[in-house]
């Protein structure tokens, strides 16, 4: 099977690899994103980022690993070389450092070119009646289409540069004599652990750690209220104590019964009789 | 002593005798899987996932959720404000929406591409589109719920445009608002089509659509040779079943973070009057209020042209595509008119819709 990996184009091999590679990755690295957003700290943002960054490099170099052996030996045919992962990981770091930094600015002065030059053509005066949607939209495709363009231009070269890297192994590796049936189970065996019960248990205890630091740091109430909403005062239920209630009623009688007869007695020391009852405030009194 | 089964196996035992527990899991997970285990094939077990943390979150939302006009609002904000986690489970919830619309669209086009529609498997098809109809009410009637500016506006337009149906427009207009403007008739009925008839029709017709993917059996890889695909044939379990948890739990925390990054917060409660607001409709179905923005659209009959003459026949373009198709060759790459159709319909939804995000501007 040797010579398989010069048959397959650059560009395939890359986007094999680095397309698995990636997605292999991002579980793991959404897990610590969402951990990090549960302690507040978000990922894309500087201690985040530097974070997330340096907690990524052994998990890309494990996925690029896993990947690029799984292709070696099912696609190429070829036996993966010791230490794969890490080799194409610190080329392909070395690549995106270079060409990535390159591809980032000739996309953003492109798409910022193409957004102007559609705004011109859009202000041309046969244009100007053109109704604001379809405006919109004209725009959108015309700069949208150059950006894709170029974006799907720049994505293919980087992927051919990383193919390259990739078919730089491949050739360096010993060619697998071994049929298509015997590659397809030696890849299998090597995707599956030896120790399927340690895998699991380290699985579950990473997974139930992971859940308790998310509970433990996620807010409970909202970190973003609403402006016009008012919180509720949370007033410490008042705890009825029977014995205390009773005798506070009492004493609340008493001094009304005591206040009742001063209030008799001056009547009575005042006018000699007790004042007529006002009728209009007894019935409102009832009706109340 | 060796030999003499434990308590634990008496038990599984004794289900056994009686309900078929071997059988079932053998039925289960020894399903082959032609060409062996893809990731490709994880949408439709995201799709069971994501509708069970709904069904979860949802239930845990309706324990504090008051569906009336006068209290909706305020309970929606009790939640967020006032419930331990409330804020978080409803963000979930919200979220969890977007999601099952994203992966309805992936597995449909996985489907589409894959060709997995054709023959026998044209009713797994038929049905798989009936869920689709199913969860985009899902998230129009689930708009509805807060009651506040952004879903009392979204739920007016999209009855609005519902009423442009010939024959049963009307009367479906009239019985989901159940007056002259939303209100308490309306909210009533989005929330029992919402908790009650959606969740019974999708959970019948998923099971149905399960059955008939079993049936037939998994449509394979569009490629290869019949000694490759018979090399790396495997069963649904544990490959295949590994794959399926790792893309779940990517898409937990996915819809998690999201929680984090973007949580639900309401605008005011809802008035007959929109003030400065500018009604628009969720963001899966932007492309489509884009699309009745332009000339060609404004009218009585533009309108019922946009609203539902175009997506109406496209749904039953969709409908009859397996038994318009009968070519038996599934690759996408031999099938030209089918990938060039694909790309143009996803480029129109991508434009309409961040054309609509884009008119906000000139709105504001």
């Amino acid at each position: 099977m040797s010579g398989q990996p010069n048959q397959m184009s650059p560009v395939k091999l890359g986007l094999a690899v680095a397309w698995s590679a990636f997605w292999t990755g991002a579980p793991i690295k959404l897990g610590l994103g969402l951990l990090f957003l549960a302690m507040g700290l978000h990922p894309w943002e500087s201690a985040g980022l530097a974070f997330l960054l340096l907690l990524s490099i052994p998990v890309d170099i494990w996925a690029v690993g896993l990947a690029g052996r799984t292709i070696f030996l099912e696609r190429l045919g070829v036996e993966p070389p010791d230490s794969l992962g890490l080799t194409l990981w610190w080329q392909g770091a070395a690549l995106y450092a270079t060409y990535g930094s390159l591809a980032c600015f000739l996309a953003r002065q492109t798409i910022a070119g193409a957004k102007a030059m559609a705004t011109r053509i859009m202000d041309l005066e046969m244009l100007k009646s053109v109704p604001v949607a379809e405006r919109i939209s004209i725009e959108l495709v015309l700069w949208g289409s150059v950006a894709a363009g170029v974006l799907l231009a720049l994505v293919l070269g980087g992927l051919f540069l990383f193919g390259k890297l990739v078919q730089r192994q491949a050739n360096a590796g010993r060619p697998s004599s071994a049929p298509y049936d015997a590659r397809v189970h030696q890849w299998d065996l090597m995707r599956v652990p030896a120790d399927q019960p340690l895998m699991l248990t380290v699985f579950t205890a990473v997974g139930v750690s992971m859940v308790l630091l998310f509970w433990a740091f996620m807010p409970v109430t909202t970190p973003h209220p609403h402006e016009s909403y008012k919180q509720d005062e949370k007033k410490a239920a008042q705890v009825l104590k029977p014995a205390e209630a009773l005798q506070k009623a009492e004493r609340v009688l008493t001094q009304a019964e005591s206040s009742v007869q001063t209030l008799e007695e001056k009547a009575k020391k005042g006018k000699g009789k007790a004042p007529a009852p006002d009728k209009k405030a007894a019935a409102k009194q009832k009706k109340a | 002593m060796s030999g003499q089964p434990n308590l634990l196996e008496k038990i599984v035992a004794f289900v056994d005798e009686r309900v078929g527990l071997k059988t079932i899991q053998a039925k289960m997970l020894n399903e082959p899987v032609p060409g062996g285990s893809r990731w490709a094939y994880v949408f439709g077990s995201v799709l069971l996932f994501i509708f069970i943390m709904q069904a979860v979150t949802g239930i845990l939302l309706m324990f504090y959720y008051v569906p009336s006009a006068d209290h909706a609002y305020a309970s929606t904000q009790y939640i967020i404000h006032e419930v331990d986690y409330g804020w978080f489970l409803l963000s979930y919830h919200f979220w969890g929406s977007s999601a099952m619309v994203v992966m309805v669209f992936a597995h449909m086009s996985q489907v589409f591409l894959w060709g997995a529609y054709k023959s026998p498997r044209e009713m797994i098809w038929l049905v798989g589109l009936a869920l689709f109809g199913i969860v985009m009410a899902f998230g129009f009637t689930g708009y509805l719920l807060p009651w506040d500016q952004r879903a009392y506006w979204a739920t007016t337009v999209g009855v609005e445009i519902m009423d442009k149906t010939p024959i049963v427009g009307d009367f479906m207009a009239r019985f989901l608002k159940g007056g002259a403007t939303p209100g308490q008739m309306t909210l009533s009925r989005f929330f029992v089509i919402h908790v009650m008839i959606l969740p019974a029709m999708l959970m019948g017709l998923a099971g149905l659509h399960i059955f008939l993917f079993r049936k037939a059996g998994p449509a394979g890889p569009f490629r290869g040779t019949a000694d490759e695909l018979k090399a790396k044939t495997d069963y649904f379990f544990p490959r295949q079943v590994w794959k399926d948890m790792v893309a779940m739990a990517a898409v937990f925390v996915t819809i998690c973070s999201l929680a984090f990054i973007e949580p639900v917060v309401l605008l005011e409660e809802a008035t007959p009057d929109p003030g400065d607001y500018h009604p628009e409709p969720e963001w899966y179905f932007l492309f489509l209020f884009q699309l009745l923005r332009l000339k060609i659209f404004s009218g009585e009959f533009g309108q019922f042209l946009g609203a539902i003459a175009i997506p109406g026949a496209f749904m039953a373009l969709l409908a009859a595509l397996p038994f318009i198709d009968r070519n038996p060759e599934r690759n996408i790459f031999k099938r030209p008119v089918a990938l060039i159709g694909w790309i143009l319909v996803m480029t129109g939804i991508l434009v309409f819709t961040v054309s609509a995000i884009i008119n906000r501007e000139f709105l504001d």
